[in-house]
């Protein structure tokens, strides 16, 4: 990271996400973010969408799929700040966010056992 | 935007539906960055947490509130697994001072593997401890390093105080197939487990 990083003037002084509490729940590291490809290109880069320039940047980097961990990672920003920024993106409808594919839970015994066996399978082939 | 120094990112396949992960823990200097980058079809990538922490272990007897501010490095790699769903493996700090980030990072974790250096065996006590304690599934990986002296399991067991269930594992952290197949016999253990969970 490059010299000190204010995130709360990056931010607009906030700590959460825009949205509401489930979707703070919801964004996850693992969590996928990419430019809607419904929405209007260039809709959102105009002045009035109120938008600064580290919302700019993961419009642009998120043209295809990335994880919230590798969208700070990319642009160099705190994961908190990142989480913030997307979820305001969100709410625009102008990215849409992939959930992770286990619930934020946090007991094993509810992990399903298709996807396991899923990550199994791939894993073997992959080896 | 991007300059033609600056690194085209590794996209996600568009067919991609979600994606799991899995914490890599264990001491600093330990090795976690390197069974990371093992497993990962990015190179590891970097990314910092500010964390705020309630000085609940700093004794302050200034009476001010004791808050730190400390910032946390995670690497982290990505495996895609098939054209629906990625895996990514974060390397996660053991110290107790990063303990408090472990919440939010274990949500929805489907486990995590603790690295061991069998040389010096008691600085992975406390992450064990933490990891009970969390109630995170995990299994014990034992990164051999060259001099690592080869301990029979139970011993290990026994040194680690750990359960019966929590499996010990072995690799080197650099070699590609070992890595996986700790991967992959966690995954098992996880798998094996969740099939013999009465369902509530």
């Amino acid at each position: 990271m490059n010299g000190p990083v204010r995130p709360y003037v990056i931010t607009g002084g906030r700590s959460r996400p825009s949205r509401n509490v489930q979707a703070l729940e919801d964004l996850a590291l693992e969590s996928l973010v990419s430019v809607d490809p419904a929405a209007e290109p260039g809709e959102f880069l105009d002045e009035q969408a109120g938008l600064n320039r580290e919302h700019r940047r993961i419009l642009a980097l998120c043209r295809q799929l990335l994880s919230v961990a590798e969208v700070a990672a990319h642009l160099g920003l705190p994961l908190g700040v990142v989480k913030v920024l997307v979820g305001d993106l969100w709410d625009l409808g102008a990215v849409q966010v992939l959930p992770p594919a286990v619930p934020p839970v946090r007991q094993a015994e509810r992990l399903p056992a298709t996807l396991l066996e899923e990550v199994l399978v791939g894993l073997r082939q992959l080896r | 935007m991007a300059s033609a120094n600056s690194a085209e990112p590794d996209y996600l396949p568009s067919t991609v539906q979600g994606a799991v992960k899995i914490l890599v823990t264990g001491p600093f200097g330990v090795g976690k960055t390197t069974l990371v980058g093992s497993l990962s079809e990015i190179s590891p990538l970097r990314t910092e947490e500010t964390m705020t922490a309630a000085g609940a272990d700093v004794d302050d007897l200034t009476g001010r509130p004791g808050k730190t501010t400390t910032t946390v490095a995670l690497d982290f790699g990505r495996i895609t697994l098939n054209p629906r769903l990625a895996l990514y493996l974060f390397g996660t700090p053991g110290q107790q001072r990063f303990w408090p980030l472990w919440e939010d990072l274990s949500r929805g974790a489907l486990g995590a593997i603790a690295l061991v250096d069998a040389r010096r065996i008691e600085e992975s006590f406390d992450v064990l401890g933490q990891l009970e304690e969390q109630r995170i599934p995990f299994a014990v990986a034992v990164n051999t390093f060259p001099d690592t002296p080869s301990y029979p399991e139970d011993e290990l067991r026994s040194a680690l105080d750990l359960l019966p269930e929590v499996p010990i594992l072995a690799c080197d952290a650099r070699d590609r197939r070992g890595a996986y197949d700790v991967l992959i016999d966690f995954v098992d253990h996880l798998h094996a487990t969740a099939v013999l969970e009465p369902q509530p």
